[in-house]
């Protein structure tokens, strides 16, 4: 992508004003995604995403550029332009990069780019009738196929030169059902770290079909009655509540600023005592899964709770100055033209020791939330809200009729203090996460957890 | 090589490989922005992005491929990968490439020069001390930001179309962080458009006051209640849903508006504008993602749908002509439909005047989570809010951490009065303060 001459002087220039670290991160990204409406391929999106983003730091403060071009010109018209931003003091000159290899635990069988569009589309079209065919009161069903290839650079000062190159592949089916001026929609967009072999894990005409049932199921169940109650939250993207309402606030971006109700909380107990709760982006062929971060540090698993106890949060070098801790491979962008920022890799709560037969037994007049829309927070003040797309009520202990509407709301704090049962089981989801530096793939994950109470919008 | 090179040769291998109708679409932005933490520069950067996306239509269907990458190579490439897609595209309607002939407005009026970095430095600081000088428990955590952004927007295409935009504004934003009893209170205000008309002071005190006021902040008992929604609030609310006007969306049975046009579908008071060239909007546009010319237009009329929003092929399938709001939501996007800047009309109701009409009842100022909690093919929303409880027919004590759902298409209908306070949420969605009665309400109290 740049040569290691480039980079080197790149970051020459992007030091000659005083600073005292530079990154060059470059990067060449393919991207495809296959649009399919009343079973027909209806847009195709293609794009080349190729440019350089620099930074430099003194001490806590950042300056960065970013140019649409690896042409060695366009690079080192950055670099000049970021340095002169600082303009304090005179440069550093001997850099020494030395080429590192990370390796690559995510083995990808079929490289996406390299394949013809007809095998995505068959593959999608298959899950899309199956939709349709699901019900008669499913009215239109909307497909989507996206591949990314995103190759990536990074250079720095400090003597690094690594390179890495992460393939994703999803596919996402959207159903809507239909019946007397209404609609309800259902959807599954299951997606990893590989190539096509995603197309042999996953069969499409069970992937319709669920995306159906959902919406069917939510077309006919009547509006829940809003209140506080005990909810139990399914595995796989359930974890989202994890994410919202309690990872965000352990980001450095927020608590290195003084913004997140954990700012200090290292050590002391956060959550109930049975919540252990992980970010890991080692896991192989995993959606959020990187081999090395966006700064380049190599991923790494971070327990973040134990126990109820706050171990770790997840940092940036940026940061991690502020805060005076060590990065912990959580640095990631969209793209060159974000800059990096401390985010989740993959962020599940762990197996705890209940059965989920239990969890539900236990509830006398509560929630059921079989399946989880998104959700957002302000780290800030720690409020959250959360669709459930898919929820039942439990009375006497005993799932019962669906209900739609339903959202969670509530702060953090409170949250992971009341997640009094966990279950066994963890699954994973897909996830897109947004923030300052951009949307980036992550997943989310937990087993069957009760939370004691919560605040339950409906009707 | 430079963008005419580029154009040149991608032109080239279309015409090479038999190509006839096709169209490039090229958008560069320039922007410099400045961050400020603790009274001091916390980061600085300018960016210079530009992306080209070729579309083309071979045997009736529309292929895309875009890039960044501006050589001979790519150049080739592109018209490849595009041609290959639109092989593979099976929809049947109809694709155009626009013609020549339209009536475009002006391109903006002579702006003032690009602010220099330290300008846009002082400017952020300068925000951050009226923060710290608006309140006493404004506390460390406080960030405010400035930034100037330049954006070129051009289609050029196989009917001869060759057409510019040019736009530019600054922008600066507050998110003061309020200490009160322990617990932490953030707010936030922004401002897009020319940094001379810019009222620094106006902005931190209207930051400063928006975490103030939620200071002790109760809940509320679920139930139903009259519920006046600010213009920010609505506006976010009509942002999220304002896929429902796309004729895209209804031809594909995503909007229940399908087949609508001419109904009643909001309460008599409410007018729907779509509008490029709305005198306040930060970024006006003469001509839509297609080259069509982008024009005014009242969407919804006294309650009545008046249209339905079109680009090129959605209008051709429903017999009309295109309302000019052909959209990409990137360079690289595929041609959609969306609004420009779309607001819900001023009524006459001062706030006063509203909240004495609604005598009991709760003032929504934010509602939250919008990607998750509201759905535009359902209309179904339920978002976590903020705001006041309404006593008496006055604003009373804060309320937080309160649900307000209910279903988009039925609040549109159900609007009994709107305010005289448009106001945008960013600088592209308005809306006046709007009463409703009977709004599912659920708290924790």
């Amino acid at each position: 992508m740049l040569t290691k001459d480039l980079c080197k002087e790149a970051l020459r220039r992007a030091l000659a004003t005083g600073a005292d670290y530079a990154e060059v991160f470059a990067e060449h990204t393919l991207s495809k995604n296959i649009n399919m409406i009343s079973g027909r391929t209806d847009k195709i999106g293609d794009a080349v995403i190729s440019g350089v983003g620099i930074r430099i730091f003194k001490g806590t403060r950042c300056v960065s550029g970013s140019a649409s071009s690896l042409a060695p010109e366009a690079v080192l018209d950055c670099a000049s332009r970021v340095a002169s931003a600082m303009a304090e003091g005179s440069g550093i000159s001997d850099i020494v990069l030395r080429e590192r290899l990370f390796g690559d635990i995510h083995p990808v069988k079929i490289v996406p780019a390299g394949v013809e569009n007809s095998y995505k589309i068959d593959y999608l079209r298959e899950a899309c009738l199956a939709a349709k065919e699901y019900h008669d009161e499913i009215s239109q069903v909307n497909g989507n196929y996206m591949e990314v290839d995103h190759k990536i650079l990074i250079a720095t000062s400090e003597g690094l030169f690594a390179q890495d190159r992460q393939i994703r592949t999803r596919v996402s089916v959207s159903s809507i059902a239909s019946k007397d001026g209404e609609n309800q929609t259902g959807s599954m967009s299951p997606g990893a770290r590989k190539g096509l072999e995603l197309f042999e894990d996953l069969d499409p005409k069970e992937l319709g079909r669920k995306a159906s049932a959902q919406a069917v199921t939510m077309l006919h169940a009547g509006y829940i009655k809003a209140g506080t109650m005990p909810v139990a939250i399914e595995n796989g993207f359930g974890g989202v509540i994890f994410h919202e309402a309690c990872g965000h606030s352990l980001e450095a971006s927020h608590v290195a600023l003084g913004q997140s109700q954990f700012t200090g909380k290292l050590g002391t107990q956060i959550a109930n005592t049975k919540v252990t709760a992980i970010d890991d982006g080692t896991i192989p062929n995993a959606w959020g899964s990187v081999n090395i971060d966006d700064e380049g540090t190599p991923a790494r698993k971070n327990v973040l709770i134990e126990n109820g106890i706050l171990k770790s949060y997840m940092i940036d070098k940026l940061n991690g100055r502020r805060m005076g801790m060590e990065s912990t491979g959580n640095s990631r962008r969209q793209s060159y033209q974000f800059e990096p920022t401390s985010r989740m890799t993959n962020t599940y709560i762990g197996a705890g020791e209940d059965r989920d037969e239990d969890i539900i037994a236990s509830i006398e007049y509560g929630l059921y939330a079989r399946s989880m829309g998104g959700g957002s927070v302000n780290p800030v003040t720690g409020q959250f809200n959360f669709a459930v797309l898919e929820g039942y009520m439990i009375r006497n202990g005993k799932i019962c009729e669906p209900v739609r509407g339903a959202s969670l709301i509530g702060r953090g704090s409170d949250i992971i203090m009341d997640i009094d049962m966990v279950g066994k089981n963890v699954k994973r989801a897909q996830g897109m996460c947004g923030a300052s530096s951009g949307s980036i793939p992550t997943d989310v994950g937990q087993p069957l957890i009760r939370v004691s109470s919560i605040t339950v919008g409906g009707r | 090589m430079i963008y005419r090179e580029f154009k040149d040769a991608v032109v080239k291998y279309a015409v090479e490989n038999a190509v006839t109708d096709y169209e490039l679409y090229y958008e560069e932005s320039e922007s410099t922005k400045a961050e400020i933490f603790r009274e001091e520069v916390k980061g600085y950067s300018s960016s210079n992005a530009m992306g080209i996306c070729f579309r083309c239509i071979v045997d009736g269907k529309t292929g895309y491929a875009s890039t960044e990458n501006m050589t001979e190579e790519e150049a080739k490439s592109l018209v490849l990968r595009a041609m290959d897609n639109a092989g593979s595209i099976e929809s049947e309607e109809e694709s155009f490439i626009h013609k020549q002939g339209d009536n475009y407005a002006v391109c903006g009026e002579e702006k003032e020069a690009a602010p220099n970095g330290s300008e846009i430095i002082d400017m952020a600081l300068a925000l951050q001390r009226e923060l710290y000088r608006a309140d006493g428990r404004v506390t460390d955590g406080t960030q405010s930001a400035a930034a100037h952004i330049g954006e070129t927007y051009a289609i050029c295409n196989s009917n001869g179309l060759d057409l510019e935009d040019k736009v530019s504004y600054d922008a600066c934003y507050c998110l003061p962080l309020v200490e009160a009893d322990g617990e932490m209170y953030d707010g936030f205000a922004d401002r897009r458009g020319n940094r001379k008309e810019f009222d620094l002071k106006a902005l931190a005190g209207k930051a400063v006051e928006d975490a103030v006021s939620c200071i002790g902040a109760g809940s509320v008992a679920s139930g139903k209640y009259t519920v006046l929604i600010s213009g920010k609030a609505m506006a976010t609310l009509l942002g999220t849903f304002s896929s429902v006007f796309s004729a895209e969306q209804a031809q594909k049975g995503m909007s229940l508006l399908a087949g609508k046009e001419g109904e009643n579908i909001a309460a008599e008071g409410i007018t729907i504008v779509d509008d490029p060239r709305y005198e306040d909007s930060a970024a006006k546009r003469t001509f839509d993602g297609e080259g069509v010319a982008a024009y005014a237009k009242n969407v919804v009329e006294k309650g009545r749908l008046v249209t339905l929003l079109h680009n090129l092929k959605t209008a051709a399938r429903a017999g009309v002509k295109s309302t000019g709001n052909a959209s990409k939501t990137s360079y690289a996007a595929v041609v959609g439909v969306s609004p420009f800047t779309f607001y819900i009309s001023s009524g006459e109701g001062t706030k006063e005047e509203l909240f004495s009409a609604a005598g009991e009842g709760i003032y929504v100022t934010e509602v939250t989570g919008l990607h998750a909690g509201a759905n535009p093919v359902t209309g179904d929303f339920s978002l976590s809010s903020k705001g006041f409880l309404v006593k008496a027919g006055r604003k009373d004590a804060p309320v937080k951490n309160f649900t307000i759902s209910g279903n988009f298409f039925a609040l549109l209908k159900e609007i009994e009065r709107t305010g005289a306070d448009l106001e945008f949420v960013n600088g592209r969605f308005g809306s006046p303060t709007v009463m409703v009665r009977d709004m599912a309400v659920a708290g924790n109290q």
